[in-house]
């Protein structure tokens, strides 16, 4: 470890030629953690106060127990590189020559529950330490984490680890060793190339495998000299000992590693230039911009805050994030621009002034003057005024950084309630630490006046109910059992025109409704056709690959619910007189259509709406909102119940990770629920795995894909019906799907 | 028999003598409360709000026993003038409901006090409340249209009475926003807005420094759009008109409403170029 005065730390900031901001991050237990400690134990920075204190990288409790990383945790480490090594750095260097580097690492949970924590530390570093246990290959998660890397622009190298368990442990030959190793490096080269296009910078990315290379050189010429060494002694355990040391002394892994994420990831000058236009979503060329693009400490302040870091002080958070551009100091007036401003709008707004900044250094913190940009740090106070994320900027014109986007999405939902009614405010107060405090996690009170948490998975739910009990409201839970969210949809074209009228009857729609292709929600779930995308470009792309009429492409109003969601509202009337005038009551009556379906009011997806004719009243007056709103609404309605319509499920892939000896009983398991883990029996499959297996499987459930649920929603007994019969009941809605002609009028 | 009675512009006297004694015997009489601001006025009897929810939404509940009985709906000004209740007389027909209308002066026809010829008016438009997203301005081409035509133009103002947020909406929590109705001022800003849009986006707008006339049943004012936003006009429910091409008559009668000097001039100018032609 080395000790330094934070005066050094800080000096070493103000290169930021010399700065390496990176991640590691790795399917569950491929060894993130173990990795990230004996680099921390080789090259960490405490500040000399700190020397000889427990352990750096401690954090919470539960992770001990389930051996599990469960919230990120960033590390500074410094480097000196060797003179001579310096020519290989090819990317732009520090004028002085200066051999010092200070690295600030990430260290991200590997299970899919958690994964927003990776995204949120990907968004503050530049680069990636993709870890992969050489023996399991190329794992889900991996494949997931290295996606959004890319899609960050994050620049990614590979890592191998637990070559000891595959060279004693499993006793592989060379020759097949070496065949895995080729395997994995090609797996993660398809991956990127399927996922970073031509002209993107991330395209032209060879992994790097020096370390890699190196290791598997020197590994297999020292498994023949450990053959010799190895044969009279024979025991394992000494083995596996003595290859410890000799490796150590052969190729000490943390220098290797060191080395290699000095040389190869771009420091944030090299990453700011290429990342800039992704992250920024106001003009390409404003102060802004321009500061983050030169990342220059003397320009206007560009911070992103990707997540909140609970304080020793109950209910107070940390402000974690990056600096993009310009200097953040303690006392500086700062606009704190949430995620729904608006450049010009007060909505969402905040200048206060910075009440101090601080240094993270794992549970750690120092404060500090002023950080420059391209560094990570904490701020103190911003907690009040931001739920999770946000954009903080001292320029007026400033607009937000870009809304990370999440892998994952609050799918698993469970009501709780105080066991003890006068603990409601505690409640209601540790909902909205446990909203801050985690960058996934939705609180929200229901129709009914339930308070329902919405999680990514079961672990994810599990971890923050037991956070919100123990640590957020300290008061005994009631926990309702977790229920899966469905989405509404429709399977066919609307069987006939729909009209609706407006209560003053002299406004009319004609709407129809009609599936969409079904490859065009996931692409509007991941951002492949967006609101924002300028109108032409998607016209076509929609037009090309999603069998959209060209010209109706162009017309498209919106996307909803939520102004985003996976549903379209198209203009096709052909020249309707003020159609423009009454646009927003359609678009409201869109979202809120959208948001609450008409089978259970659970989210519509994959719907368009098409608008074929409207008549109107003469005067604005009476076409206002108050007539519009509730009559597109029930158009909408009436459009649905009209096309087929249908739940959707969400269908999750499952990964088993067990020793041969379990496998019986997985099969056992796994034809008790036949082969098809639904969401309503995914809840509950990782019990009845582990019971079958007496615990020796361990089941990860990705969300994979959306699926219709077969058979008619109309026929009592059908199994969408009685999913919406159950949904219905289970928030108070009137019993039955409303019949039709409660939207569909008469012409 | 189902009745649809005008009550007239000015307060619960202004009912005609043949409206009144309809209401005094018969069974049911609603008052329509949402285009006005008449309280319930009591005609010696006992009276039921039917606000906007009712009249669109519960139309059967209204109609009730009317083959039967008489029923009355009371409309503020003349039932078929600015609102339109033709719906409710479409129902009635349909349940084979006979119906009888009792006519009052609207701001239809009263706008005639001004001075202007009714004759002489083109299209009526609205003037709505703008909202931060919501900037209709199809009312100022109607302005517009009517102007080129040499029409003069009433602008009905807005009112906002038991207008849900979209969240109650959505929620349907029958929660209201508290009454608004559209002032002169406010009408006539949204017009120097627009009519500097116009300008903005090089047409050349339809009227600036022309005379406009803003009105309420007590008080009638003529003055330019730019002064007409900061004219007190008084209590709410105001009209505006933006003249077309006016007769020397209708000008003699505007000057007796000029707000200004400046208006008053402009007016007297063209009325002496008479007095030149009749020597």
């Amino acid at each position: 470890m080395v000790h330094f005065t934070i005066d050094q730390i800080r000096a070493i900031m103000d290169k930021k030629h010399n700065i390496r901001n990176m991640s590691v991050i790795a399917h569950v237990d491929h060894g993130k953690s173990t990795l990230t400690d004996s680099l921390v134990s080789k090259a960490g920075i405490i500040a000399s106060s700190r020397a000889g204190e427990t352990r750096f990288t401690d954090t919470r409790k539960d992770e001990q127990e389930r051996c599990i990383t469960i919230k990120s945790t960033a590390i500074s480490l410094f480097y000196e590189l060797n003179k001579e090594d310096l020519q290989y750095i090819t990317q732009e260097k520090d004028k002085e020559n200066s051999n010092e580097f200070l690295i600030n690492l990430i260290d991200s949970p590997g299970h899919v529950d958690f994964s927003s924590e990776v995204t949120a530390a990907l968004r503050v570093t530049d680069g990636a330490l993709v870890v992969v246990d050489c023996v399991s290959g190329v794992c889900v998660q991996t494949e997931t984490v290295l996606r959004q890397a890319i899609t960050e622009r994050i620049k990614p190298v590979l890592f191998m680890n637990k070559m000891d368990l595959a060279l004693l442990t499993l006793q592989i030959e060379k020759e097949p060793l070496y065949q895995t190793f080729q395997r994995i490096i090609e797996n993660i080269n398809v991956i990127i190339a399927t996922y970073g296009s031509e002209d993107d910078p991330m395209g032209k990315i060879d992994i790097f495998d020096t370390c890699m290379n190196d290791s598997k050189e020197n590994a297999l010429a020292l498994v023949e000299k450990m053959g010799v060494k190895l044969t009279p002694e024979e025991k394992d355990k000494e083995t596996k000992q003595l290859l410890k040391t000799v490796m150590r002394k052969w190729l000490p892994a943390g220098d290797a590693m060191l080395q290699m994420i000095v040389i190869h990831l771009p420091s944030p000058v090299t990453a700011q230039r290429y990342r800039m236009e992704l992250l920024y979503e106001g003009p390409h060329d404003d102060d802004a911009a321009l500061g983050i693009k030169n990342c220059d400490p003397k320009a206007v302040l560009m911070m992103y805050i990707s997540k909140m870091v609970p304080t020793s002080d109950k209910g107070r958070f940390y402000a974690f994030g990056r600096v993009f551009s310009g200097t953040i100091s303690t006392g500086l007036k700062c606009r704190i621009m949430g995620p729904n401003y608006v450049p010009n709008k007060k909505e969402d707004l905040y200048e206060k002034s910075i009440q101090r900044t601080i240094l993270m250094m794992g549970r750690y913190t120092e404060p500090i003057e002023d950080v420059p940009c391209g560094n990570i740090c904490g701020l103190v106070g911003v907690d009040q005024f931001l739920v999770k994320t946000g954009t903080i900027s001292t320029y007026k014109d400033a607009h937000n950084l870009k809304v990370m986007k999440f892998s994952v999405s609050p799918v698993v939902r469970v009501a709780v309630e105080c066991k003890n009614p006068s603990d409601l405010p505690k409640l209601v107060e540790g909902l909205k630490r446990l909203a801050k405090s985690d960058p996934m996690v939705q609180c929200c009170i229901e129709e009914s006046g339930e308070h329902v948490v919405a999680g990514a998975g079961e672990l994810h739910l599990e971890i923050c109910l037991k956070d919100l009990e123990e640590d957020h409201a300290c008061i005994p839970l009631k926990k309702s059992d977790p229920v899966v969210t469905y989405r509404e949809t429709v399977r066919d074209e609307s069987d006939r025109m729909c009209l609706s009228k407006s209560p003053n009857k002299h406004n009319r729609l004609f709407m129809k409704a009609r599936n969409l292709h079904e490859d065009l929600a996931p692409a509007i779930d991941n951002g492949d056709v967006s609101p924002k995308q300028e109108f032409k470009e998607r016209a076509r792309l929609l037009a090309d690959k999603f069998d959209i009429d060209a010209t109706e492409a162009r017309k498209i109003w919106c996307f909803g619910p939520e102004g985003t969601g996976p549903n379209l509202l198209i203009d096709v009337t052909k020249g309707v007189q003020y159609l423009n005038e009454i646009k927003d009551s359609c678009t409201a009556g869109f979202q809120w259509a959208t948001k609450e379906g008409v089978l259970c009011e659970e989210n519509v997806r994959g719907v368009r709406f098409d608008i074929h004719d409207v008549t109107l009243h003469a005067d604005a007056i009476h076409r206002g909102g108050g007539q519009i709103i509730p009559t597109m609404r029930r158009c909408l309605y009436a459009c649905m119940l009209t096309a087929d319509p249908t739940l959707m499920e969400p269908i999750y892939r499952v990964e088993i990770v067990a020793p041969e000896a379990a496998v019986g009983g997985i099969f056992s398991c796994l034809n008790k629920k036949r082969g098809e883990v639904f969401s309503n029996n995914q809840l509950g499959f990782t019990g009845d795995l582990r019971s079958c297996t007496g615990g020796q499987a361990f089941p990860q459930c990705v969300f994979d894909h959306w699926k219709p649920v077969g058979g008619d929603v109309f026929t009592a007994g059908s199994k969408p019906a009685q999913i919406v019969a159950d949904i219905r009941k289970r928030k108070g809605l009137k019993e039955g799907i409303p019949a039709l002609d409660n939207y569909l009028d008469k012409l | 028999m189902f009745y649809l009675i005008g009550l007239g512009l000015g307060d619960a006297t202004d009912i005609t003598v043949k409206g009144l004694e309809i209401v005094k015997r018969a069974k049911r009489v609603y008052l329509e409360a949402y285009t006005s601001i008449l309280t319930e006025e009591y005609y010696g009897r006992e009276l039921i709000l039917a606000d906007r929810d009712m009249v669109e939404t519960q139309a059967d509940e209204l109609l009730m026993d009317a083959e039967n009985e008489d029923i009355v709906f009371l409309v503020v000004g003349d039932p078929f003038g600015a609102t339109t209740h033709t719906d409710l007389v479409l129902r009635a027909v349909d349940k084979d409901i006979k119906y009888k209308v009792v006519h009052n002066a609207s701001i239809m026809n009263a706008v005639g006090c001004c001075g202007l010829q009714l004759y002489h008016f083109g299209e009526t438009v609205s003037i709505v409340f703008w909202t931060e997203s919501w900037r209709p301005d199809s009312f100022y081409d109607k302005i517009k249209v009517n102007r080129e035509k040499g029409m003069h133009t009433l602008c009905l103002l807005d009112i906002k009475v038991k207008e849900q947020t979209i969240e109650n909406m959505m929620k349907g929590k029958k929660i209201f926003e508290p009454p608004r109705y559209m002032s002169v001022n406010q009408a006539a800003e949204q017009l120097v807005e627009i009519v500097q849009n116009k300008r903005q986006s090089g047409e050349t707008p339809s009227f600036t420094e022309e005379t406009v006339i803003g009105a309420d049943t007590q008080q009638i004012v003529a003055a330019t759009l730019q002064e007409m936003t900061s004219v007190d006009l008084g209590g709410p429910l105001h009209s505006l008109v933006v003249p077309g091409h006016m007769h020397p008559l209708e000008m003699d009668m505007l000057r007796l409403f000029a707000n200004s000097q400046h208006v008053y001039t402009s007016y007297e100018i063209t009325s002496k170029h008479r007095d030149h032609l009749n020597m």
